[in-house]
């Protein structure tokens, strides 16, 4: 404790130096930061489009950079149901964040007499019969102590609950349903939709039906048939590897630095080092206190980096374009991995300084002059 | 606490083939306040920082109450426990105050804080600072820096006091008052006291003499013990320089 007082003591003494080095492991951890809450959400996104439910496949716009931000022209709706093989096709509008009181929920713009929407079992009340409306997940509404009758804000738009159903599929029990032209007005998609939701004919064999889809549709990514699923998450996955990579780099340098700082604290304080040395204090205590300032720079840079971490995950969702979509989520888990990062940092870089400090001669220093 | 009895035998010391001591060797009873004399760079330092345990000799044996100092691998314990050094430099830690400072030994040693700070403050009483204990060292003179840092060779209440030159640049008055305080303090706790000094002032206050030259101890005749007074040739007299020896 008094090591540690002491350390902040001696790196207050040094303001500038030792913001500078904080700042460095503050960089580093708040790419790591920013880079894990967007792969996060990317990928919580991503995966949530691969379950439409039943046996069904779900269609996206192939060079979409996710399929969240797939784009497709309503007319394909009609070329797809005069394609053999398909019994039914729906167009879904889906708007991720903008159910404000549940962020991580989807609000999907459907015709509530599609296929898709047949499926759901209502619990309490009916399926939604206008632009005023909404049809509430029984997840979404356990979670948000909705009942018939009460507001939902989607988009800014207060709708009137009109009935609670479930489904079995998580992502759609934890969603809302408004009506397809609602969702396209809020997304500003006219004539568009984010995806097609196909039904196959029970007369045909599911790859049979993918197959012919692909011939017909180069363009389109297919979900839902075991095969390109696992794309649906890739760039997410790409994104949670980047991230790696780059927290590493970020940690080495942010390490480095830390190291930097420290052996030229040592070196400067070398009599201070010696001096203890000589009146009596052991190579693990001397260490000990270099350690300290070690660690203390690099937890202010740990909760500098926090901050600017989640500011950054912001900017870089923006950056991406992919704001509508990723909602980047920073979990208090991100955060208490990033404090632990910290600590090591300091421990790390810490650790060959303490050793010089711990080992310097006292005779030799303390005869300088 | 009696002080400690010190037997150097044979003791050799070379710094990269160059043999600064060579052969040495001599015992101090416990008690005794001892001076070393010699000219600059005879191996003073040296000579103290081995006996310190803060370097090991090249050659030979140094026992302290029967520890032998020589061949510690770790001299953790007897720099803490046996031994207080007053450097030639003060070395006190700029950004700590008086206090503090003295406190140092304490803290490697565990001592409980509340004790810290009573025994902190009982040992600037000791050396006539207790109104200075939040000072920094930087606004302390010369004289009062060298008193905090005899404070903090006392701490580890040590059985062996080595100090080199303390008085180094102080003026007559001052390093007076420091081979007073140092007297005081073997009359006090019977430490064995050990000083290397230039200074012929000395020489008025300690029991015997040892002078180091050409890398040899010896035994400085007892003629040349307690040189006369300084004439008093005025009221100006603190001003002259001290004599050299
Ligand atoms: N670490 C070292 N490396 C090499 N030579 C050293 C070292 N320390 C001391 N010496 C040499 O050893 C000799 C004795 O030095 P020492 O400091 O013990 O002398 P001293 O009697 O204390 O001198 P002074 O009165 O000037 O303090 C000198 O020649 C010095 O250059
Ligand atoms: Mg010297």
């Amino acid at each position: 404790m008094t090591a540690l007082l002491q350390s902040f003591e001696s790196l207050e003494r040094r303001p500038l130096r030792t913001f500078l080095t904080a700042l460095g492991t503050a960089l580093g951890i708040a790419t790591i930061v920013a880079l894990l809450a967007v792969a996060g959400g990317a990928q919580a996104s991503a995966t949530k489009f691969l379950s439409l439910g039943g046996s069904d496949l779900g269609l996206f716009q192939r060079d979409a950079a996710d399929p969240t931000t797939s784009v497709l022209p309503l007319a394909l709706v009609s070329e797809l149901r005069r394609t053999r093989g398909v019994q039914a096709a729906t167009p879904l509008v889906l708007l991720v964040g903008e159910i404000h009181r549940s962020p991580g929920a989807i609000a999907f713009g459907a015709y509530p007499d599609s296929f898709v929407t047949d499926r759901y079992v209502f619990l309490q009340g009916h399926m939604l019969t206008g632009d005023r409306q909404v049809a509430v997940g029984s997840g979404l509404a356990a979670q948000l102590h909705l009942h018939v009758g009460d507001t939902l804000s989607i988009a800014h738009r207060e709708l009137s609950v009109s009935g609670i159903y479930h489904m079995g599929v998580p992502e759609q029990d934890d969603g809302a349903v408004i009506a397809f032209g609602l969702a396209q007005a809020l997304a500003g998609k006219q004539g568009e939709a984010t995806t097609i939701a196909v039904s196959l004919a029970p007369t045909v064999s599911r790859s049979q039906g993918v197959e012919t889809i692909r011939r017909r549709f180069p363009g389109l990514l297919i979900l839902g048939d075991g095969v390109s699923a696992p794309r649906a998450g890739v760039s997410g996955v790409l994104l949670s590897r980047l991230a790696l990579v780059l927290a590493v780099i970020a940690l080495v340098i942010g390490g480095v630095g830390v190291m930097n700082t420290m052996l030229m604290a040592v070196t400067e304080r070398r009599t201070e080092f010696a001096l203890l040395a000589a009146v009596g204090w052991s190579g693990p205590q001397i260490a000990l206190r270099v350690m300290a300032e070690g660690v203390l720079t690099s937890l202010i840079g740990a909760a500098l980096g926090l901050l600017l971490g989640v500011i950054g995950a912001q900017l870089l969702v923006g950056l991406l374009g992919a704001g509508e979509y990723v909602a980047p989520n920073v979990t208090a888990w991100d955060l208490g991995r990033a404090l632990l990062v910290g600590v090591l940092l300091g421990v790390l870089g810490g650790m060959y300084p303490a050793w010089r400090a711990a080992r310097l001669s006292p005779a030799k220093v303390l005869a300088e002059r | 606490m009696p002080g400690s009895r010190v037997e150097v035998e044979r003791l050799t010391h070379a710094f990269d083939g160059n043999v600064v001591l060579r052969d040495v060797s001599f015992s101090i009873e416990p008690g005794e306040l001892v001076a070393l004399t010699g000219p600059s760079g005879s191996g003073k330092t040296t000579l103290l920082q081995l006996l310190g345990g803060l370097d090991r000799p090249t050659a030979g044996r140094i026992m302290v109450d029967g520890i032998p100092v020589h061949a510690l691998r770790h001299a953790t314990r007897y720099r803490r426990e046996v031994v207080g050094f007053v450097f030639q430099l003060h070395h006190l830690l700029p950004a700590l105050t008086a206090q503090e400072n003295v406190q140092l030994p304490m803290v490697a040693a565990h001592v409980p804080r509340r004790e810290r700070d009573l025994r902190a403050h009982e040992l600037l009483d000791e050396v006539d600072l207790s109104g200075r204990a939040r000072s920094l060292p930087s606004s302390l003179s010369g004289g009062e820096r060298q008193r905090v840092a005899i404070a903090r060779a006392l701490a580890g209440q040590p059985r062996l006091i080595l100090a080199d030159e303390p008085t180094g640049s102080l003026d007559a008055a001052a390093t007076e008052r420091i081979w007073q305080l140092l007297a005081a303090v073997r009359e006090r706790h019977g430490s064995t006291i050990l000083v290397a000094s230039h200074d012929a002032s000395l020489l008025r206050h300690v029991d015997r003499s040892l002078a180091i030259r050409g890398g040899a101890v010896c035994e400085q005749p007892a003629s040349n013990l307690a040189p006369p007074p300084p004439p008093a040739t005025g009221p100006d007299h603190h001003d002259r320089a001290p004599a050299e020896l």
